[in-house]
This record gives structure tokens, sequence and C-alpha cells, in this order.
């Protein structure tokens, strides 16, 4: 048999068989260093284009005021790295209506880079260690840039003076505030909200009216919420109360920075205290007249949309479907109040300038751009996040936008507001999240007994932030 | 340059073992560091946390997987046995039925589930047509926490529509190849239906069933986009876990423990249905 074989193949095709590996070889080769090298070329690419510039920048330049250095002799490439508006649609917004005019204006050109965190938090400290800062514009949410404040990687912005003609709630002022600098300018909010159908309103519990709901009166609190929804069900036999509880809904921000600040005053720190089993034993309650379908939704606007739910809570660009679909048949409401106040997430988002950018005047010319109230609205009706400044809700027409601008606005200036911000993690965010997503699971879904169930998951919420070595988050500190 | 025997054949399995080191030894190694080793050092932490931590819901998934892989596969074994030996026979419109049969086998799992889904969905088909045949007044909830014994029948559905068709092309394809002769023989003798199916039929069909057994029983335990897309993590299966360890909490090395643990179940049901099913009859007569 052997002997066969060995007559049957001829030199020619030992050879055939040669060539064939060793194209598969080089095949092998080639795909292995593939990623290698395309992991790199963004990180090399903008250094080029910046070194030039960065020689003839006259560091000495005195910081006169942006309006003088108006012509711009060389020309400029601003580097502007942000971890938001980073999905294809929102960059092609970016890119193709939000930076041209300013390019028209200014003739400083942007390259806009949508980075995650991770990567602009390893790219930000290997630059800074180098001395050698590429980056011009930041633009990240404030877990993230007080992580980099911290570090003292961040301009103080406040040798540039103030914006003109636009004012920031008083909220974003403090907390772009960090660390004994401004470190960052307020660029964009985002929040979530109570999304009424104005059929609920019939069957609103006694003593709360319409107006409580809508401008978030001390009578429009969780047991007005429990009462309303039991109210409904009792009346309609339907469980119109909904949340996002499904596997890609953001039900655990429900928990963590609506529930837990109300309730507990705290979102971690009071994570198995006797105010947090109470709140869960409120949540079981209202649990009962909450549409058994919530584990199923990742968004609120279908659930809205369909008459599933009349009461919804999530993310404003969540259910901003419904609302400009059926802009009057639905109100955007302030979140209820707790016994420790109005508990509720605020998303902030801003531009920040590294020290030693290439380009501080440029850079912030770019920052008095992207705050300017009509920019803000721009951004506001391509990609549904809030503006951070006062004059912008001004500037928006009525209808649906406007629906949701003044729910959020009203939100924003309830006086027993307590803001939650979401903790920064990294890595550690998902861990943190799924902590919540257990426990209610297990002592609303599962009937588990909190006072059992919490101190466990405690140590685990402990050791996320104890690992990642980051500071409780507010209203904690 | 002259070869020798020895050279030849080393050049000749060279490829089949290039092949096979780059696709399954080098995953397979790295699999096994990414879920036993910490920085180096050997570690069971990725054990530990499985078994132990109460974010992990590995017990749940794993009785989960098991119970649907032992639902829905004698299921749809049985009922690819049926329709193949249906269509064994030919009659008009046998061709029509056959292509409807095999229809699911071009759809991709989440196609699947969605279908089946806003056929189920309190809003869906079902309801409505019941509710307008006036069978019910309140639609039926079927998907939610509060309804896993709901949920899970709705997976089991889905997965035996989905995946009987393959059973059925494999179980056919077999029947096909059966000798006539043996079948008239026994026909000539006398032999009742049921004896032909137990005497002869499936004893000649044991090659086929293996096949198709070992197949959709690997592809059993990575059910992931009909369950995702149906009941989200209220059923979790260990495919399921993996991913969701992988891309929400970014636990590696829990992510491939999972795909260590889908491994080596499919690789001992294999070995099991490689020595139970082998077709005796056939390898004595060849």
């Amino acid at each position: 048999m052997a002997g066969r074989l060995n007559r049957a193949i001829t030199t020619t095709q030992a050879a055939v068989v040669i060539i064939i590996i060793i194209l598969a070889i080089v095949a092998v080769a080639i795909t292995t260093r593939g990623p290698g090298e395309e992991t790199t070329t963004p990180e090399e690419t903008p250094s080029p284009a910046v070194q030039t510039p960065e020689k003839t920048t006259p560091k000495t330049t005195p910081t006169t005021s942006p309006e003088e250095t108006t012509p711009v002799k060389k020309e400029v490439t601003l580097i502007f790295a942000s971890t938001q508006m980073v999905p294809v649609e929102e960059q092609a917004f970016v890119k193709n209506k939000l930076l041209p005019p300013f390019t028209q204006e200014t003739g400083i050109k942007v390259e806009f880079i949508g980075i995650s965190y991770e990567d602009l938090s390893t790219r930000l400290e290997s630059e800074m260690k180098a001395g050698k800062v590429t980056i011009d514009v930041i633009g990240d949410l404030h877990g993230g840039l007080d992580y980099f404040a911290s570090n003292g990687w961040l301009m103080d912005l406040s040798k540039f003076g103030s914006l003109p003609d636009r004012t920031f709630p008083k909220i974003l002022e403090d907390y772009s505030n960090l660390y004994g600098i401004k470190a960052y300018v307020p660029w964009m909010t985002a929040t979530y909200v109570f999304v009424v159908n104005k059929e609920a309103f019939n069957y609103l519990p006694e003593g709360l009216t319409m107006d409580d709901v809508i401008s978030g009166s001390s009578k429009w609190t969780y047991q007005a919420l429990l009462d309303w929804a039991k109210n409904l069900y009792e009346q309609t036999g339907k469980k119109a109360l909904g949340f996002p509880a499904g596997p890609k809904g953001l039900f655990h921000r429900f928990l963590h920075g609506y529930l837990y600040p109300s309730f507990t005053g705290a979102q971690v720190k009071n994570f198995d205290s006797q105010a947090a089993i109470d709140m869960w034993n409120y949540l079981k309650e209202l649990w009962n007249y909450v549409n058994p379908a919530s584990t199923t939704y990742d968004a609120m606007a279908d659930p809205l949309l369909r008459g599933d739910v009349l009461i919804a809570w999530d993310h404003t660009a969540r259910i901003k479907d419904a609302i400009t679909t059926k802009p009057e048949d639905f109100v955007v409401v302030p979140t209820p109040a707790g016994p420790k106040g109005r508990g509720y997430i605020l998303v902030i988002a801003g531009l920040a300038i590294p020290k030693n950018a290439p380009h501080p005047e440029e850079a912030w010319k770019l920052i008095e751009y992207l705050t300017r109230p009509e920019t803000q609205v721009m951004v506001l009706q391509n990609v549904g996040f809030f503006p951070s400044v006062n004059e912008a809700s001004g500037k928006v027409a009525t209808g649906p936008l406007k629906v949701m601008v003044d729910g959020v606005s009203k939100q924003l200036n309830t006086p027993d507001s307590l803001v939650a911000l979401i903790p920064s993690l990294g890595a550690k965010g998902g861990e943190f999240s799924s902590i919540y997503r257990t426990a209610f699971e297990k002592i609303v879904l599962e009937g588990q007994n909190p006072a059992e169930v919490l101190p466990v998951l405690a140590a685990d919420l402990n050791r996320i932030f104890e690992e990642v070595n980051a500071p409780l988050p507010p209203p904690d500190k | 340059m002259r070869l020798t025997p020895k050279h030849k054949a080393f050049l000749l399995i060279a490829p089949a073992f290039i092949y096979m080191g780059f696709f399954i030894a080098y995953p397979l190694s790295e699999a096994i560091y990414l879920s036993f080793f910490e920085e180096g050092a050997l570690s069971l932490a990725n054990i530990r946390y499985l078994v132990g931590s109460p974010l992990s819901k590995f017990t749940e998934a794993f009785r989960y997987t098991l119970t649907i892989t032992a639902i829905v596969i004698p299921i749809e074994t049985a009922l690819a046995l049926l329709i193949a030996l249906f269509l064994y026979n030919s009659f008009k419109g046998r061709d029509l039925i056959l292509y409807m049969v095999i229809i699911p086998l071009t759809i991709s799992d989440v196609a699947a589930g969605l279908i089946w889904y806003s056929i189920l969905t309190s809003n869906g088909f079902m309801n409505n047509l019941l509710i307008s045949l006036g069978l019910i007044d309140q639609p039926i909830q079927v998907f939610g926490s509060e309804f896993k014994v709901r949920m899970l029948l709705a997976i089991v559905v889905t997965e035996v529509w989905r995946s009987m068709a393959i059973v059925f092309v494999i179980l056919f394809a077999g029947l096909q190849l059966l000798s006539r002769d043996l079948i008239e023989a026994a026909e000539v003798f006398g032999a009742s239906w049921m004896q032909k199916l137990t005497k002869i039929i499936l004893p000649m069909l044991k090659p086929s069933l293996q096949s198709a057994l070992i197949i959709r029983t690997l592809f059993a335990f990575q059910i992931f986009g009909v369950v995702w897309i149906l009941a989200g993590r209220n059923i979790p299966v260990l495919a399921g876990e993996a991913y969701y360890e992988l891309t929400e909490l970014r636990h590696e090395g829990v992510a491939a423990l999972y795909a260590l643990i889908i491994a080596a179940i499919s690789l001992s049901f294999g070995f099991i249905y490689i020595r139970t099913l082998r077709a005796r009859h056939l390898e004595v007569t060849l």
C-alpha cells in the first residue's frame, strides 16, 4: 500500500504541496500582523499633522483674549478626541454638519476622533508621560474628566475668561470646577425622565393633581406613584407602569441613580442600610402594578406608543421616538421624590483642553463654538443630547423637542433635587450595573429577603470601587 | 531534489496539521490560559466566581441549557423522522411539503427568534387572532420574568421549528440511501410495517441518526440567539452567559471558561453518541 502511494507521488506533486504550504504560511503571517498595524495607525496619524505647527506655535504668546487671534496664518488642524457621539450616525453628524460651519468661520480644521474612554485615558496618560501632547480638545463625561483633572492632566480654563452670551446652570458650573481649577466647560447633558400618557391623568389618586406631577411639587412622591399605578390597575385592569428592565434596558440606572438617592440619600454608601431595605420593599409592592413584560423591554418608546404602558421611565434618547411620533399624547414629567429628596441622574459631558496642548487658543475657539446656544440646539435636534446653557431652551421651537426640554428643565429646577452622577469605573461599569440588577432580580422577581441579599452584594460593590480606586459618585461624597 | 517517502508523507499531512494548529490548538490554548491563569500565575478565581458569585448565573444556565437540549432534541428527532418516513413514499405535492419543511434551515437563529417573538408577544399575531376569534379577552403574556415556563415553551417551539429541518435533511438523505431490496425482501416474507421500521429502516438509518444527533446536540449546547431574543437573561443559557460576561462585565476569563465548559459537554456527548450508535451490521458487512 505504502509503496503504491510513494510511486503515485511525483516530485512535481510534492512541489505543489510545498507551494501551497508556503502560501498558507504567508497568508497566516499577513492576517496575524494585520490588526496590530490597524491599532497603531490612528495613534500615529495625528502626530505628523500637528508636529509642524507645534514647533511654530509660540508657546510664549501672552494669553490674549481669543478674539484677538482670529486671523490664522498657519493652517491649524485641531485634534478633538471625544468619548461622546461615537456611534457611526452621530459621527457623521459631527463631521458633516456640526464642524464644517466652525471651519468656515475660523479657518481652523478639526479632526474628530470618536474614542472609547479606556483608549482616551491610555492615550492621554502616555502623551502626558512622553511630554508630547497631540490632543487639543477632549470631550468626555464628568467622571472621566474628574479623573484626568485629579492627575493634573487638564489646563485651567479660567484663564480664558468667561464665554459671552451664555449662562450655565449653577449645578453644572459647580461640577466643572475640580481640584481647584476650571477643569472643563459643560458641553451637553442627558438624563432619564418619566413620560406620562395624558390618558393616565384620568386615574390620578386622591390628593394628587396633574399640576403636581408636571411641576414636580412636593406631593409628587414615590408613594403617590404607587397609589397612581394601583388606581390605574384597579380601574382599568391594566398594569400600566413600565420600566426598561430588559437585557439591554437601562433599569439599573433607575435603581442606583433614582431610587437609592431618593430613599437612602446615596447611591453606594447606604447600599444595605435599613433605608435601602425599606426601598426594596417599596419596589416589591410597586412591582405588583408594573407591566410584567417590563423585564423584556429594552427601550420604552415602543411600549408607550403601543399603549402597553401609560407611565414609563427611561433615558431621554430612548423615549424620544414616542414623543416625536405623538407629541400631543405624552408629557415629560420630573421624577417623583422619596424620603431623602428627588434623586435623579444627570449625565454631564464636558469639553476640556489637556495641559501642554498644541493649540490652546484655537481649542478655546472650538469650545466657544460648541457651547453657543444655536449649536447646542442643533445637537439636541440631531443627536438628542440636551443643552448645557440656559439660553438654548429659548431657541427650541414648539413641538416634541419642547415637550422634552420643558420636562428636563423642570426636573433640573425642582428645589429638592438630589443629583446623582454615574461613577466612572471604566471596564468595571458593567459589573457595577450588574450588582443593582442582581439585587432587583433576587429581591423583587424571586422574592428573596433584602436583608440577606444586600450585604453579600455590598461586599462586591465596595470591592469594585477599591479595585478601580475610584471615588464614590455624588451624592455620596 | 529527491524526497524520501518519509518526507513526502510529512509534507502531505502538513497542511492538515497547520490548519488544526491554527484553528483548533491555538484558540484552545488561549481559552485555557484565559480561564485558569491570572497575570501569569495559575488561578482558580474564575471558577470561584462561576460557582460562588451572586452575579454569576452558572448553575441556572447549566440547568436551562440541559433542559432545553433534553426537550428539544427528542422532539425534533422524532418529528424529523416521522416527516422523513412520510415523504419517503412519493405522492402528489411531496416536493411542496419538502420545501416547506426545509425553509427554516435558511433562516438565522436571531431572525427565527424575532419571528416567533412577534407572533407570541402580547400584541402579536397569536393574541390578535385569539382575541378576534373571541376565545380570550385579555392577551396572553408569554414574555417576562414571571412567565418562565411560557418563555421556555416559546424557546422550545422556536428551536424545534428552526432546527428540525437540519435533522430532517440528514435523515431524509439517509433514507434515500437505504437499499429498497431489503425492504422488498421483508415485504415478500410478510413483515409488518412496524417490523420493517424497527428491524430494517431504523438499524440501517443509524449512521444518519448518529450524524444528526451529534450535529444537533453540539449546536444545542451553543444555543444563544433564540434565547437571547425571546427571554434575555430571564432564561440564562451557557453561551448567553459567556456573551454577557464578556461584553457587559468584561470578565474575559469567565467567558473563556464558559466556552471550555460548552466544548467539554459537547465532546462528551459526541463520544457517547459514537459509542452507542455504532452501526454494527454495516461494519460486519464492510
